[in-house]
């Protein structure tokens, strides 16, 4: 322990803290920009710098471990202007003039910019913004980048190098040219990015967003001819209310179903409904390859960033990839065949929009393997946008229900959108179908958490399932070095994105604190709360196979519902 | 008449057959502390710009725990106006090779790396000769002079980036990453080159430290006054009748008698209107305040620096926005781009002057201030905490003969 004061404040603190932390703890908020929680310290903006009694030079607050006997002014006058001062000249890069301007961009509602001004007393612009000529990059399916935005925080850097383990951006050039750019200036879609859109939650500025396809989709809901149909993913009812209520954590299925309808799609079905039917398929599989002897581990397909990453890190491990399809690809396969029929609609007339915490799902609905199974995909930050811009109260809105035929689903399906989700909806369909007693307890508490990776082993019958979770690139990387290593599993969850798909890169900017925790509370709620908690026991399902699949991994499920996948360059 | 003290300058002397090691050995004879105690007592302080104790720095390195050490030599050059490395480099290599050694054998390290900049391509073919040489003659690698000392030298070759002068830059640029300055602490002595302890020290501090160490110059460090030690070479450059580079010992000669007297003067027709001391990082010092003797204490007290001892003179007939433009540009592009004050600051700084020049265009004397304190107080490495001394300094000097108001520096 030491002392240190702190604003006049004597604090007794921690050794190997930073003036930061040791501000917070003192109720002192300190501006950041470049800093950002579990990324490491890049020490570039130097909004965060403060006196230090017997110091000519300030120094950065985040990147300064406090020292006995510190004397630290965090808002002194001369701290105050320096902040000031600063902050014009980020804003002069920042391009801001009548055509590039805070209304249109991409994060006019929770732009960090706009926020550190307000919190720093921003009182006068001083020097012209300094434009660089930048070309905006629309070279990916997913995620656009514009440069002409970007204040080089490195954020987005460290977030792919560091969480994800990718490194697709780097900083090219030095003086006034200092930019931020993919391999070459490749442009993202020529570059191995995965597409999983973590780096847009860490970009403080609308210099990363994804590709909007909201009023693509909003045109289309005003064309009669068209059939519109809408799937949301389990992720998106516990995360949509958050750009109007500014908190985490409620669930919102029920209003969810309401503004869809509001805004006029036709049908309104839930991509559960398809991950209960993976499970169903995705879990004979597993069932089939483990008694015939094929490959193992198998790992899940549902997330597609973790399969873009494979096939471009390890691509001599794509025969371990389940060839089941993801959810949002069945459903779209789905409603243009066995939906189409049983409404007696052309399928040339539907339109499947999907509603996704995912930007990684924009690009797998093109994939040449799948295409034309789902037409448009909308992040749920784009669905919240379009409910605004419609003028729907989304918060006071009373509940509705999905549409039936492809919209009842079973508790194991709303945990698809958590870390360790998958798993668990697996495990309670192959130990009651394997064992063919019913369990006693369906909670599998030992691949819940946010730890990043999760290993455990379970009985089924006679059986020892070697199991493991993996969420976030990073952690999918470890496992795989494990498997390259010779420790051996039979059944691997991966998702791209930290926490899973309720952290995708897909879902609202949350200025609220544990936003994971929250969000994934209420995953586990919903699932507490139904009744019907087992994808093999959804009826509408039986249905299905009953009426037009016959059974999982027939010949049909193969053709509509399984895919194959492919090896790419780095 | 005064005159130049020649210990570091000398014959040309390529061939390692006629140079004996005399510091090393002593060195090896004395022991580690010993040789750091000798090094600490003769004052030495570094030549690369900071002027920080060298001793002192080998003996925390010498004293931290590491899987190993390193002893980096930065032949990095790159202040304006500053070839002494060079001449060093390509005339007196196997001194700077002594310095290695001796260096690297205080500290502990059995790795060393010398960075050279890129354009020195003379350099680096003698000092790669040098090194072939002495590893052929068995004074590198094991049993260096029968002792346990070994010593592996590794050429890194630099990419011609003025920020990787600065020594955490220059660690990042030998590891192969981006040349940017690292976050201090931790400091190169406790995590340096791949996070071991690491020593980085300029090729003349080196060459010094083999004065000091070699018993035929047991003088060296008596030269010069308290507090400024031994000799300095100078870089003399401008608008002079004698440039070049000349030894001089420190206390004992006058601003006024180098430039007047080693450089022979200024040009003829020309009046000197002020000295740039130490390369364009430092601030000016006019014609009338050239009488004081050449001392590390003189230019602090002057809010100057001796710098890397490039004296560049400056005469009236040149524009002083011309120079300052100059000055201005190179900071703005050499910047390496990580912290905004730096980056955007000396960006911001350029055009206001740009613009001044070009129209008239009155400058803010708040603005220019308020973004002058900005870089100096905020940034995070020395290039942007120095890039507007001369800047700032000629604006406090000539400011109304400019028209310029105000100060940068408040
Ligand atoms: C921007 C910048 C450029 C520098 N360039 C050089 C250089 O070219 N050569 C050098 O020896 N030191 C240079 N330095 C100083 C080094 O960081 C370091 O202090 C020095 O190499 C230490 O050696 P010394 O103690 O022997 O002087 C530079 C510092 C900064 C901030
Ligand atoms: S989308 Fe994911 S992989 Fe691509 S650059 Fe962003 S963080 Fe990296
Ligand atoms: S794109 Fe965004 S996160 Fe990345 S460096 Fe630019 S401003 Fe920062
Ligand atoms: S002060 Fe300049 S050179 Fe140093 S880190 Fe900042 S931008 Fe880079
Ligand atoms: S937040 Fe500390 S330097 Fe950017």
């Amino acid at each position: 322990m030491l002392k240190a004061v702190i604003d006049g404040i004597e604090m007794e603190l921690k050794e190997k803290m930073s003036i930061l932390d040791a501000a917070k703890k003192a109720k002192i908020n300190i501006p950041t920009l470049c800093y950002e929680e579990g990324l490491s310290i890049y020490g570039g903006c130097r909004l965060c710098v403060v006196e230090i009694e017997g110091e000519e030079l300030f120094k950065p607050a985040c990147a300064t471990d406090i020292q006995a006997g510190m004397e630290i002014k965090t808002h002194s006058k001369k701290v105050r202007n320096l902040r000031k001062n600063l902050f014009e000249l980020i804003i002069a890069t920042h391009n801001i003039d009548c055509q590039l301007n805070c209304l249109t961009c991409s994060r006019a509602n929770n732009c960090e910019l706009k926020n550190i001004a307000e919190d720093i007393g921003v009182s006068k612009m001083r020097l012209d913004p300094i434009k660089r000529g930048e070309g905006i990059d629309n070279s990916s399916y997913s995620i656009i980048r514009e440069p002409e935005k970007c204040i080089s925080c490195n954020r987005c850097i460290r977030k792919c190098e560091e969480v994800q383990g990718i490194g697709i951006f780097t900083t090219a050039n030095r003086g006034p040219e200092t930019v931020v750019t993919t391999f070459k200036n490749r442009g993202m879609g020529n570059v191995e990015c995965t597409n999983c859109g973590q780096c847009i939650l860490s970009c403080p500025t609308g210099a990363l967003h994804e590709l909007y396809q909201k009023d693509i989709v909003l045109d289309i809901l005003s064309d009669q001819t068209k059939h519109v149909v809408v799937q949301t993913a389990p992720a998106v009812r516990v995360a949509i209310s958050e750009p109007f209520s500014n908190q985490a954590g409620d669930i919102s299925t029920g209003q969810l179903v309401t503004a869809l309808k509001r805004l006029g799609f036709d049908a309104v079905f839930d991509t559960n409904f398809t991950a209960d039917l993976t499970i169903m398929e995705e879990g004979t599989e597993l069932i089939e390859r483990i008694n015939s002897g094929g490959k193992l581990p198998l790992f899940t397909s549902c997330s597609p960033g973790w399969i873009k990453f494979i096939e471009h890190f390890y691509p001599e491990y794509l025969d371990n990839l389940s060839s089941a399809k993801s959810p949002q690809q069945m459903f779209g396969a789905l409603a243009k065949t066995y939906y189409a029929e049983e409404a007696g609609i052309d399928p040339e007339d539907i339109v499947v929009v999907s509603v996704m915490p995912c930007t990684a799902k924009k690009f797998e609905a093109k994939r040449d393997e799948m295409a034309g199974d789902v037409d448009y995909v909308l992040t749920t930050r784009e669905l919240a946008s379009m409910i605004k811009s419609a003028g729907i109260d989304f918060l006071n809105l009373e509940d509705s229900e999905y549409d039936e035929l492809l919209g009842v689903s079973s508790g194991a399906a709303d945990i698809f959108g958590t870390t360790g989700g998958v798993m668990e909806a697996a495990l309670r369909t192959a130990t009651e179908l394997i064992t063919g007693q019913e369990l006693e307890n369906i909670d599998f508490d030992i691949v819940r958490g946010l730890e990043g990776i999760k290993k455990a082993e379970v009985e089924i019958g006679e059986l020892k399932l070697k199991a493991a979770v993996a969420h976030g690139l990073g952690n999918a990387r470890r496992v795989m070095e494990m498997i390259k290593e010779g420790e051996e599993f039979d059944f691997v969850e991966f998702m791209a994105c930290p926490g899973g798909c309720m952290g995708g890169g897909g879902q609202p900017i949350s200025c609220a604190d544990n936003v994971l925790e929250k969000r994934q509370q209420a995953i586990y709620k919903i699932d507490k709360e139904k009744k019907l908690r087992k994808s093999h026991e959804n009826p509408y399902i039986k249905k299905l196979y009953d009426n037009y699949l016959e059974k999982p991994g027939s010949e049909k499920a193969h053709r509509l519902l399984h895919t194959k996948y492919k090896a790419r360059k780095i | 008449m005064v005159s130049e003290k020649l210990y570091l300058k000398g014959d040309k002397l390529l061939n390692i057959l006629d140079y004996d090691f005399k510091s090393i050995k002593n060195a090896l004879r004395m022991g580690r502390k010993e040789t750091i105690q000798k090094i600490k007592d003769s004052e030495l302080k570094g030549r690369g710009g900071a002027a920080f104790p060298t001793g002192l720095k080998w003996q925390l390195a010498s004293e931290v725990e590491g899987e190993e050490k390193f002893l980096v030599c930065n032949a990095d050059e790159g202040e304006p106006g500053t070839f002494k490395d060079r001449y060093l480099l390509e005339e007196r290599p196997l001194k700077v090779l002594e310095g290695i050694m001796l260096a690297a054998f205080a500290i502990g390290a059995d790795k060393a790396y010398i960075y050279i900049r890129g354009e020195y391509t003379r350099a680096i073919e003698v000092f790669t000769e040098i090194i072939a040489a002495a590893r052929k003659n068995k004074i590198l690698d094991s049993k260096i002079f029968d002792s346990n000392f070994k010593l592996e030298i590794k050429l890194v070759r630099g990419a011609g980036a003025y920020v990787c002068g600065d020594e955490t830059s220059l660690l990042n640029s030998i590891e192969g990453k981006r040349g940017r300055s690292r976050i201090k602490p931790p400091y190169p002595i406790q995590e340096g080159l791949f996070s071991q302890p690491t020593v980085v020290n300029n090729v003349e501090s080196l060459c010094c430290a083999a004065e000091v160490l070699n018993p035929d110059s047991e003088e060296f460090a008596n030269l010069g006054i308290e507090g400024s030690r031994g000799t300095k070479l100078l870089c003399l450059s401008g608008d002079l009748n004698k440039p070049g580079l000349y030894e001089v010992e420190f206390g004992k000669i006058t601003l006024q008698e180098i430039i007047y007297d080693l450089a022979g003067g200024i040009k003829a027709g020309e009046n000197l209107k002020f000295v740039i001391p130490g390369g364009i990082s430092t601030a000016l010092i006019t014609a009338k305040d050239l009488d004081f003797p050449y001392s590390y204490q003189a230019f602090e007290k002057r809010g100057s620096s001796l710098g890397s001892g490039a004296v560049i003179a400056v005469s009236k007939k040149h524009d002083l926005l011309d120079l300052m433009l100059n000055v201005s540009r190179f900071y703005m592009d050499e910047t390496c781009g990580t912290c905004f004050p730096c980056r955007e600051g000396n960006r911001q700084i350029n055009k206001i002057l740009k613009e001044f020049k070009n129209s008239g265009q009155k400058i803010d004397a708040e603005l220019i201030s308020d973004i002058g304190n900005t870089i100096r107080l905020a940034a995070r490495c020395g290039l942007g905490q120095s890039s507007l001394n001369f800047i700032s300094s000629v604006i406090e000097n000539y400011g109304q003969e400019l028209k310029i108001g105000g100060k940068i520096y408040a």
